[in-house]
């Protein structure tokens, strides 16, 4: 049996390849999780002492922060030093010949840096009354140290930064890995699929429904056992912290500090997020708020699920593909072909890194909610999912019915929508029109400077397009411009081009009918040449008339031509960006934007990034549904 | 040894010290978009600058204006780019907010720099507290009239209506009066004279403003009812009217001068007390460039001695006197050229009555639809409070999408 046959008759291939794609994914997303959770627990053991040691200096002068300090530093050996800025001063020190207090040095600009950073993050929290920037700046260090940066507030007032150095090490990693258990469910999986034989000839074959349900069934347990340790992960985590918070809050006791830190009205102000907000989940007792814990849960599995879900059927797609014999269809032609592959593999892989590559960044960002704003936040934390697409497709707030008649909402998608449909047929009929009728002349018998007309009506299309979009701007001009300068000569009224939705569309349309019909006249002018003159003859001896001819002779000869011309015309005019944003801009009040002017607009206007690449996906996938029922057209024509 | 093996030993040789020899000579990069005379000042200043440090090479590499601050933006926060860079100040708060672009050099900077320069320009360089850049050159706009129609120019509102109104018959396409009044950059001047502003100090959008109304009705009073202005205004409008004599005042900034016609005899005044404003001034914006040093630099203390170099009373009269800048220097307004310099003197006077643009991010939302709300107004399809009222709102919208809480 040839390894083709193999991969048809067997679902063993199958089963190993998608299984080993879901396991191998799943364990990457379950071991990144599992990282975080352990970061995220050494992270709050030393955040719990730097908000402990920040709130037990609150109250006192810069003598009495430094004695403090050095106390605190001395019951736990963790923390490794603890230095105290102010503005360009270096206030309080536990490392050895700091000599606090004194000027900060030049090298140590990036603690003033920093003071600033976190203070200005504070007050655009507080200014905006949105909480979007990180007042606890938390460094690790390769030797597993933690440097702790927050806010140091005296009388209530931010007065500086207070960094801390905690020694991260040493604490005991969550259970190990279960290692084996992804193998035993391989296996699991390989066997079923070397017990299945399929038959290639039946659609709906048992075998294949058989690994289809085996395959869910194991990818499904394994996620939900995975879900379930991270689960007991967390709750170990908060009541390891609550241990260490009871453990410190009884030290500080002894130093009589203790008042201070112990919020009256029960909120734990020491087990904090990097936005300095009380987690909420260890009381300031040291209990675990159940309800809280269960929320931290959700909020982590609403995170991990439609990742799963993502992996998951992108496996069954993988299954499917092999189950129903694609995989040894396409082996077998790799096998046939090869060296037709390894002759476009430079292609490819430039395309790789030219095009799916920056088109692949584009969809994921389209998933997340990137903007000028928080673009240095890491990948996961701005994933959202397909918020920005619901709220693309999902605004069908189109136009206001008001008692003035109804006002159009020109933000709206489907409104640019339909400018955007408008404006390609417009064109297209324009450019495909013009371009037939002078094609149509120049081809006529005779004609004397035939190659001077054809030069010059080449022309609009040999000048580049951002300098034909300028001067046309131009010469609408409303005061200068030569069209109302003419209209003026005739006695009529100038017209303010850009102020009017219809008559700022034609401007539009009138360049860009100006550019696109060269290109169909040399195209249409082509194929006129190539129809044999002896059909007209042979019509005109039959007695058929001019339009006889042209419907029955010359319009069916030019179909096979025309349409692959006109659909890259619409491609082309859908997206043409230039003669929007430089001849009308879109004016009045973005009504004349097209979808790519638009896309552009929100993501260089507005820096919403995220909702731009969105904006852009959903063009691409007009353009693919386009795209479709053009191979389906230009099929139907080939036989022609 | 054979001769070709010789050749190749002396040139890789020598090849060898020029690479060691440039590593060991600082070598600083500058990135501007200067053209002509002000390209010409700034790479004087640069060998300026090279000869008084010995060992230190400046490059000043211009870079046209439109792909400028997209190239910062895709450069230095990957650690390429120049080690100094001048933009002004519209930019700013777009590159601090995301990193990673613009160092802050407060801790660098004494007491002594600051204070060198003229009132208000350090605050367009400060985002949020911290100092980001050095200034080094302002515009604004004032008043400039041509002297065969005008005598003396007009100093409160009530006195330029008058003698607009005198001036103006629109029959013959003649005004007292043209500016870009639906462009919101020019009316801003009109705003700020009656108290309105668009952000207010914690960065929240208060564009929708009683203020900001009345501003709007008093550019209506000009255009409809005074009707001391032309229709449709734009920048090329303006200064065609005035080259031809059919427009008495213009408010313009120092980039108009270079394009009014030898043949027009022009005087330069501050822009009018508005009686209407409670006798305040208007006060126009201010565009401020400054001298950046990028957060991706690895000789950033050799880069701040130059920014500061560039902003120096000697640099600033050399930019100043051969780049045609306003600089931002103080001392050099002392200096007898400066002095007699009619067109600096004027923008410096009008200095007394500006204030910076806002250097926010969220800044670049507010333009279009507050231009839009303008035009609005002026075609007579929206009232002032309604047509603000709409702006402000979509520029909130824009500002919401972009403060995401976490």
């Amino acid at each position: 049996m040839t390894i083709s046959e193999h991969l048809k008759r067997s679902a063993l291939p199958g089963m190993a390849v998608a299984m080993l794609f879901a396991l191998v994914l799943g364990s990457w997303l379950f071991g990144a999780e599992m990282a975080d959770l352990h970061l995220q627990h050494r992270q709050r053991l030393a955040v719990l002492q730097a908000n402990a040691l920040v709130l037990a200096v609150a109250d006192t002068d810069a003598a009495g922060t430094r004695k403090r300090v050095g106390e605190m530093q001395k019951l736990e050996p963790r923390i490794e030093s603890v230095i105290i800025v102010a503005g360009p001063q270096l206030l309080a020190s536990t490392r050895p010949g700091d000599g606090a207090p004194r000027q900060l040095k030049r090298e140590e600009k990036p603690l003033y840096d920093l003071s600033n950073l976190i203070r200005t993050a504070r007050e655009t929290n507080r200014g905006e009354e949105v909480v979007r920037k990180k007042t606890i700046q938390i460094d690790e260090m390769p030797s597993g140290r933690l440097v702790v940066t927050l806010p140091y507030l005296s009388g209530g007032e931010f007065a500086g930064i207070l960094q801390m150095q905690f020694d991260g090490s040493g604490y005991p990693r969550a259970a190990g890995d279960t290692f084996p258990f992804p193998i035993l469910l391989l296996i699991a999986a390989l066997l079923a699929g070397a017990a299945l034989r399929m038959q290639t000839q039946k659609k709906v074959d048992p075998a294949k429904l058989i690994a289809l349900v085996a395959f869910l069934l194991i990818v499904l347990f394994y996620q939900q056992q995975q879900i379930g340790r991270l689960e007991q992960v967390v709750k170990q985590d908060n009541r390891a912290i609550a241990t260490q918070y009871l453990a410190s809050a009884e030290q500080l006791d002894r130093l009589g500090y203790l008042p201070l830190l112990r919020d009256p009205a029960g909120v734990n102000h020491w087990d904090t997020d990097d936005y300095e907000r009380p987690r909420g989940v260890i009381a300031a007792d040291g209990s675990i708020a159940e309800e809280a814990e269960t929320k931290q849960l959700a909020r982590r599995a609403g995170f991990i699920r439609p990742i799963l879900w993502a992996i998951d059927l992108f496996a069954v797609a993988v299954l499917l593909f092999f189950l129903y014999g694609y995989a040894g269809r396409a082996y077998a032609a790799f096998r046939e072909h090869i060296y037709a592959y390894i002759y476009v593999a430079p292609a490819m892989i430039g395309m790789l890194v030219l095009v799916f590559f920056p088109f692949s960044y584009g969809i994921t960002l389209a998933f997340t909610d990137t903007t000028l704003f928080n673009e240095s936040l890491p990948f996961l934390d701005r994933l959202i999912g397909w918020g920005n697409f619901k709220a693309i497709l999902g605004d069908f707030n189109i136009y206001q019915d008001t008692a003035e008649g109804i006002i159009w909402n020109y933000q709206n998608f489907y409104w640019t929508l339909m400018v955007t449909v408008v404006w390609t047929i417009t064109n297209v009929v324009i450019g495909v029109s013009f371009g037939f009728i002078l094609a149509m002349v120049l081809n006529t018998e005779g004609l004397r400077g035939k190659a001077i007309y054809r030069v010059l009506l080449i022309l609009p299309w040999a000048i580049p397009n951002y300098i034909t979009a300028l001067v046309w701007r131009g010469m609408f001009h409303p005061q200068f411009g030569v069209i109302n300068q003419v209209l003026q000569m005739f006695g009529l009224e100038p017209v303010a081009w850009f102020d009017g939705v219809i008559s700022s569309f034609l401007t539009g349309v009138a360049t860009n009918g100006w550019l696109s019909f060269p290109f169909m006249m040399v195209v249409i002018l082509g194929a006129l040449q190539s129809i044999p003159k002896e059909m007209y003859e042979a019509a005109e001896v039959e007695g058929a008339s001019r339009w006889q001819r042209l419907r029955h002779i010359t319009l069916p000869l030019l179909k096979p031509t025309l349409i692959p011309a006109i659909v890259l015309s619409v491609v082309w005019t859908f997206n043409m960006f230039n003669i929007i944003f430089l001849v009308s801009g879109g004016e009045p009040s973005g009504a004349n934007e097209i979808l790519v002017t638009k896309a552009y607009k929100i993501a260089f206007e507005q820096y919403q990034y995220a909702y731009a690449a969105a904006y852009s996906t959903v063009i691409f996938m007009i353009l693919l549904v386009y795209g479709f029922f053009q191979t389906r057209i230009t099929k139907a024509t080939e036989s022609f | 040894m054979n001769k070709p093996m010789r050749i190749i030993l002396v040139i890789g040789g020598l090849f060898l010290a020029g690479v060691f020899g440039a590593a060991q000579a600082a070598e600083l990069v500058l990135w501007h978009a200067y053209r002509g005379a002000e390209k010409n000042a700034i790479e004087k200043v640069a060998k300026l600058y090279e000869s008084r440090t010995a060992g230190t090479k400046v490059t000043t590499l211009a870079i046209p204006y439109d792909a400028y601050a997209d190239k910062i933006t895709a450069s230095v926060p990957r650690g390429k780019g120049p080690d100094v860079f001048i933009y002004a100040q519209d930019r700013l708060g777009g590159w601090i907010e995301s990193g990673k672009t613009v160092e802050p050099i407060g801790f660098f900077m004494d007491e002594a720099t600051q204070q060198q320069f003229l009132p208000g320009m350090m605050d367009a360089m400060t985002y949020k507290g911290t100092v980001f850049g050095l200034p080094l050159n302002y515009k604004s706009i004032t008043l400039i009239y041509n002297k065969a129609l005008v005598k003396t120019p007009p100093k409160t509102s009530t006195e330029m209506v008058k003698l607009a109104k005198s001036l103006t018959h629109a029959d013959s396409g003649r005004y007292g009066l043209a500016y870009w009044y639906t462009n919101f950059y020019f009316h801003a001047a009109l705003m700020n004279a009656f108290g309105g502003s668009v952000f207010d100090k914690n960065g929240k959008l208060v564009l929708n403003s009683k203020e900001t109304v009345a501003s709007i009705k008093q550019m209506m009073k000009w255009y409809k009812q005074d009707g001391i202005m032309p229709s449709e205004p734009s920048e090329t409008l303006v200064s065609s009217m005035f080259n031809e004599g059919k427009v008495a005042m213009v408010f313009n900034g120092p980039w108009f001068i270079g394009e009014i016609s030898p043949s027009i005899d022009f005087g330069l005044a501050m822009l009018p007390v508005i009686d209407e404003a409670g006798k305040k001034p208007m006060r126009p914006w201010l565009t401020i460039e400054g001298a950046y040093i990028s957060a991706s630099s690895k000789q950033k203390e050799a880069a701040y001695d130059f920014a500061k170099f560039l902003a120096s009373e000697e640099a600033g009269l050399i930019l100043a006197l051969e780049g045609r800048q306003l600089h931002t220097n103080a001392a050099i307004y002392k200096d007898k050229r400066i002095t007699g310099d009619v067109v600096l003197n004027a923008f410096h006077d009008q200095l007394n009555s500006a204030e910076p643009m806002p250097n926010r991010a969220e800044m670049t939302m507010v333009w279009s639809p507050a231009t839009t709300a303008m035009n609005k107004v002026v075609k007579g399809n929206a009232t002032p409070e309604a047509a603000i009222k709409e702006a402000s709102k979509m520029v909130q919208e824009s500002i919401n999408a972009l403060r995401k809480g976490r």
